[in-house]
């Protein structure tokens, strides 16, 4: 017993003793003493440099890097240079908030970047919010994502995972009847996003008479598209489309393929807008269909200045990742610069937030303006391989060729 | 010197309870909770591991039905989260039992593959069972404390996980000098002999396996409230169970204290590797390199090179015959 | 529906061939050592990387990387039956090796991770799109080359197995160890080159991965369950029953997927484990041997 009384006094004198040296409930409160030098605005971020999503993840990273690359040529944010702390995140939800939690509380980073991945978006914007940082993200296109009242999360890109392929339902539906597809097949993997994009066309075309013959759902690790091309084939449907990432449209095209499907139109998300699609599928790339938030040839602000930037620092064609990255910094950069602060603290970060909800910025994109909930307001223009070329064929004043429909055999 | 030594589990504890006070930032915080959710779930494993030598790399099966569980009471019943905490913990305890029935049936290698099995197996089903789990979308739980900010979350969520950290510690005490545990540790040593001198061993087998996922799902649920979204592949992954397992192992599986001390080395270097090395895949070989080392060379663990002092109370090192007579007792 | 049912069946017992040969090494090493080799779907992919590298770099066609392959990953085995697995107490050995192969798995991940970045690697040749259709069912040319692959080496398999002196002395050393050794085989030397035909067989399987799925470092672990189920329905430590289970859980996971979906379609390897557990611990094919360990 006595014992027990020892302890709980020693424990009782400790937290008397602590409790005098609380934390400090602002973010970055000590990060500078006044006075002093602004040294580097640094932007924390955490990306899935490893693990399932690693490979958008370096794309992101990269147009990161090309954006602050500009900005400091330019002389940096506020005449302060832009310093990038990077964090592998390695697709985990855990380390997704342990990164954002210790770059915001323990970095005292000015400013933070969104993750990649709808699964990964939701945890890091908890953080962000909480804190009450801005989250502009450059990957996070799920309707749930918006559905969790964020305050302070802002998707820099043309429109959400739902309304991806809205000009290609327009021009089905607008097909004269003889033409229209009667019946459709769907697969999608099992990701908010790919599904997000699959069920948005699948919804509008099912409610104008479309009949959804196959409506098929497989797990991430699929590497095995036989079967589920097996199915899609005894239905026979007009046309085919994939709620898809890279591998997996890849693996879905080959599979149609052996089994002998020949849809008159094949649409898949992501997969075919990546350099290495054509490559990959091996010729049966012609015809195919993907939304597209962002082309290489566009003429928007920065665009050209992008690509070619991005050719010098990393050797590579950009690709759409790497231009939403892009994208983040340029709306972040306009926030700064029109609002004249970088400081982590509730206030300067909510003056950031309220100056994007309400303005449209020029971005790579073409120009972006959101709603309440932070969703993008514009929307994503449709791309198909003509001739061996992406060509943009949807909306019509943004067009560079017609689309082909029905497609070429694959 | 036996003062000092009798002093020093009390003087750790005051430690610990006051370290959210003694850091300088809520990350600390947040790290240091994660780090005692670890140590309790390492604890609980070892109720299993430790006396019965059956090895788990499947319990993090329980941790995901625990936080699910948990979460879809808060969510979709509306229960408070106190209640939703103890009703799904012990719906996950009665399903432990359900399996246990089945997996202890079998010894060594085949356990070992059970219970991957189940965390492959629980991992479909709850993302498949999208209408229900919300699938790959996740689940997203309310904060219990909704007037608290982020920072103090984490400190009251340190203290609940610390609070069942000692729940384990002294369950794990209590069972290693009862008749239950001599009985489980016959089971280690030769469950045949065990059997024939009288030991109801199917029964203490699936009594250890539930008790220790009792333990798992509540910190499992404690995690779905603390952390407040849920995704399947993340909650069911197998590298949560091999945590468990290699911390146990690394500090000690006889050991009271082994679990607890693997925690607080493997957690806290875990986030090194990943600092440090950062932008590779090569974390992942460390952490392997590390576990095969400690596979090698020190099976018993760190605190067994102190066992002739004081490593806390453990499961002594006595033969066979003489535990099967305390367990037969 | 029938030509949708017989499509899934051909696809299932082409994959099912596929599955055989990736069994039999973890079969193996069960036999020899009552070891679970978690690593091994580890070293598939290694394998796979190892084809790629050579298929990319040389432009050779990804069989020829097996001279190269083959010969290392039979090297590779014996060094890790000899130099880890052997050091291993015997008292806890299942359990022990699991984990020390899990280690393995993971530095193995780790490196790949590292050389190879995070981003799916494929090799994709010219056939690869191509099916030879019989009677409406299409059977795809690059699963029919796998199928044949898997036979081949399973055949060769049993060859050595069953004909010749190394093959006998491996037996009896998964039949009673303590016996063979009484009459004159080497165990351990015996146990150590068992590992390395093991390994050799993931040489192989993961060629033939490599030709017919895209793979990235963390691919193993689906593999890690699915194989496993395998060899438990198959009895732990019979080649040929694995080779058996994985024929009929290949078929059951073809012709789920073509009616059912995918997540079902892996639940039925699970639903099959326990249901073997619970009727017949030591498996529908397999030895007296399995439930024991």
């Amino acid at each position: 017993m006595a014992r027990v009384l020892k302890g709980l006094t020693t424990i009782s004198i400790c937290v008397l003793a602590l409790t005098a040296c609380a934390k400090t409930d602002e973010p970055g409160a000590a990060a500078q003493s006044p006075g002093q030098a602004p040294g580097p605005v640094r932007i924390g971020i955490s990306l899935p440099l490893t693990g399932d999503f690693s490979e958008p993840g370096k794309g992101i990273q990269e147009g990161y890097q090309v954006w602050a690359d500009r900005v400091n040529a330019r002389g940096g944010l506020l005449g302060r240079k832009v310093e990038l702390i990077f964090r592998d995140d390695a697709s985990d939800p855990n380390r997704v908030s342990s990164d954002y939690e210790s770059l915001i509380t323990q970095d005292k980073v000015n400013l933070v970047f969104g993750p990649f991945s709808s699964r990964l978006v939701i945890p890091a914007a908890k953080v962000a919010e909480s804190y009450g940082m801005l989250f502009v993200e450059p990957a996070g296109a799920a309707k749930e994502v918006f559905e969790q009242g964020f305050t302070r999360l802002f998707y820099a890109a043309p429109a959400i995972a739902d309304d991806h392929y809205n000009y290609l339902a327009d021009y089905l539906l607008k097909l004269p009847a003889g033409q229209r597809p009667r019946t459709a097949a769907y697969a999608s993997l099992d990701d908010p996003f790919a599904q997000g994009t699959a069920y948005g066309l699948r919804d509008k075309l099912a409610a104008a008479g479309v009949r959804t013959v196959v409506d098929e759902v497989y797990p991430p690790e699929t590497t095995d598209f036989a079967p589920i091309a097996a199915k899609i084939a005894a239905a026979k449907p007009d046309i085919v489309v994939g709620g898809t990432q890279f591998e997996d449209s890849v693996g879905l095209v080959r599979a149609l393929q052996e089994l002998k499907v020949q849809p008159r139109l094949a649409a898949f998300s992501t997969g075919p807008t990546l350099p290495e699609f054509p490559g990959a599928v091996q010729g049966a790339a012609e015809h195919v269909l993907s939304p597209v938030g962002w082309s290489a040839t566009a003429t928007f602000p920065g665009n050209q200045e992008m690509v070619k930037r991005h050719q010098e620092m990393f050797g590579g064609a950009a690709n759409e990742d790497i231009a939403n990255g892009y994208t983040v910094g340029q709306i972040v950069e306009a926030a700064v610069a029109a609002v004249k602060c970088v400081d982590p603290t509730p206030a300067c970060q909510g003056k950031l937030a309220d100056h994007v909800r309400q303005g449209t910025f020029d971005t790579v994109v073409g120009p972006l303006s959101f709603d309440d909930q932070g969703r993008p307001e514009q929307a994503h223009m449709i791309q198909q391989y003509v001739n061996g070329k992406i060509e943009i064929v949807l909306p019509g004043n943004a067009k560079t060729a017609d689309l082909v429909y029905p497609k070429r055999e694959w | 010197m036996r003062i000092a030594s009798r002093g020093l589990p009390p003087l750790v504890a005051a430690l610990a309870i006051a370290y959210p006070w003694l850091v300088p930032n809520y990350y600390l915080v947040y790290a240091g909770a994660l780090t005692v959710m670890y140590a309790a779930m390492a604890t609980s494993w070892n109720l299993l591991g430790g006396f019965t030598g059956y090895v788990s790399l499947g319990h993090s099966a329980f941790f995901g039905l625990g936080a699910y569980g948990t979460g879809l009471l808060v969510v979709r019943a509306g229960l408070p989260w106190t209640a939703a905490l103890l009703v799904s913990s012990l719906a996950v305890t009665a399903f432990a039992v359900a399996v246990g029935v089945a997996a202890v049936r079998v010894r060594g290698a085949s356990f070992v593959i059970v219970s991957i099995a189940l965390v492959s197996m629980t991992n479909l089903v709850v993302q498949g069972w999208r209408s229900l789990t919300g699938g790959s979308t996740g689940l997203q739980v309310p904060s219990p404390f909704p007037g608290l900010h982020r920072g103090q979350t984490h400190l009251v969520f340190f203290h609940l996980f610390l609070a069942l950290l000692a729940v384990a510690l002294v369950s794990w005490w209590y069972v290693s000098r009862s008749r239950f545990g001599a009985g489980l540790r016959a089971i280690r040593e030769d469950e045949d002999k065990a059997e024939s001198l009288g030991v109801p061993t199917g029964a203490y087998k699936v009594a250890a396996f539930a008790l220790s996922a009792l333990f798992v799902a509540l910190a499992g649920g404690l995690y779905a409230l603390w952390f407040g979204s849920l995704d399947p592949i993340f909650v069911f992954s197998i590298l949560i169970g091999s945590f468990m397992v290699l911390m146990s192992l690394l500090g000690g599986v006889r050991h009271l204290y082994g679990p607890l001390l693997g925690a607080l080395i493997v957690a806290p270097a875990g986030e090194y590797f990943l600092i440090a090395l950062g932008e590779t895949q090569i974390h992942l070989t460390a952490t392997g390199l590390v576990l095969v080392l400690v596979v090698l060379f020190m099976p018993d663990g760190i605190l067994a090179a102190f066992r002739r002092r004081r490593a806390g109370p453990s499961i002594p090192d006595e033969t066979a015959e003489q535990r099967l007579q305390g367990a037969a007792r | 529906m029938v030509s949708l049912l017989l499509q899934g069946l051909a696809l299932g017992v082409l994959t099912g061939g596929l599955y055989a040969l990736l069994a039999a090494g973890l079969s193996l090493y069960f036999g020899v050592m009552r070891v679970v080799m978690v690593a091994h779907p580890a070293f598939l992919f290694l394998a796979a990387y190892l084809t790629y590298t050579v298929h990319t770099t040389l432009g050779l066609d990804p069989f020829l990387a097996l001279p190269l392959t083959v010969p290392l990953f039979f090297a590779l085995g014996v060094a890790v039956q000899r130099l880890l697995v052997a050091r291993l107490a015997p008292e806890n050995l299942a359990m022990m090796s699991v984990l020390l192969t899990f280690g393995i798995a993971l530095t193995i991940e780790g490196l790949l991770g590292t050389f190879y970045t995070g981003s799916y690697k494929s090799v994709s040749m010219e056939y690869a799109t191509r099916s030879l259709t019989i009677a409406g069912v299409h059977l795809p040319y690059d699963k029919i080359i796998a199928f044949g692959v898997a036979a081949a080496t399973l055949g060769a398999l049993f060859a050595v197995l069953v004909k010749s002196r190394f093959g006998q002395a491996l037996r009896a050393t998964i039949q009673h160890r303590e016996a063979a050794r009484l009459v004159g085989v080497q165990t351990e030397r015996v146990a150590g080159y068992g590992f390395g035909v093991g390994l050799a067989t993931a040489a192989v399987g993961g060629t033939v991965l490599a030709l017919i799925t895209p793979f990235f470092p963390a691919s193993h672990w689906v593999w890690i369950g699915k194989l496993m189920a395998v060899i438990v329905v198959g009895g732990l430590g019979s080649v040929l029953g694995a080779a058996l289970a994985a024929v009929l859980l290949g078929v059951v996971e073809g012709l789920v997927l073509v009616t059912v979906d995918a997540t079902w379609a892996t639940i039925m390897f699970y639903v099959f484990l326990f249901l073997t557990l619970l009727a017949r611990p030591q498996g529908f094919f397999g030895g007296r041997l399995a439930h024991r360990f």
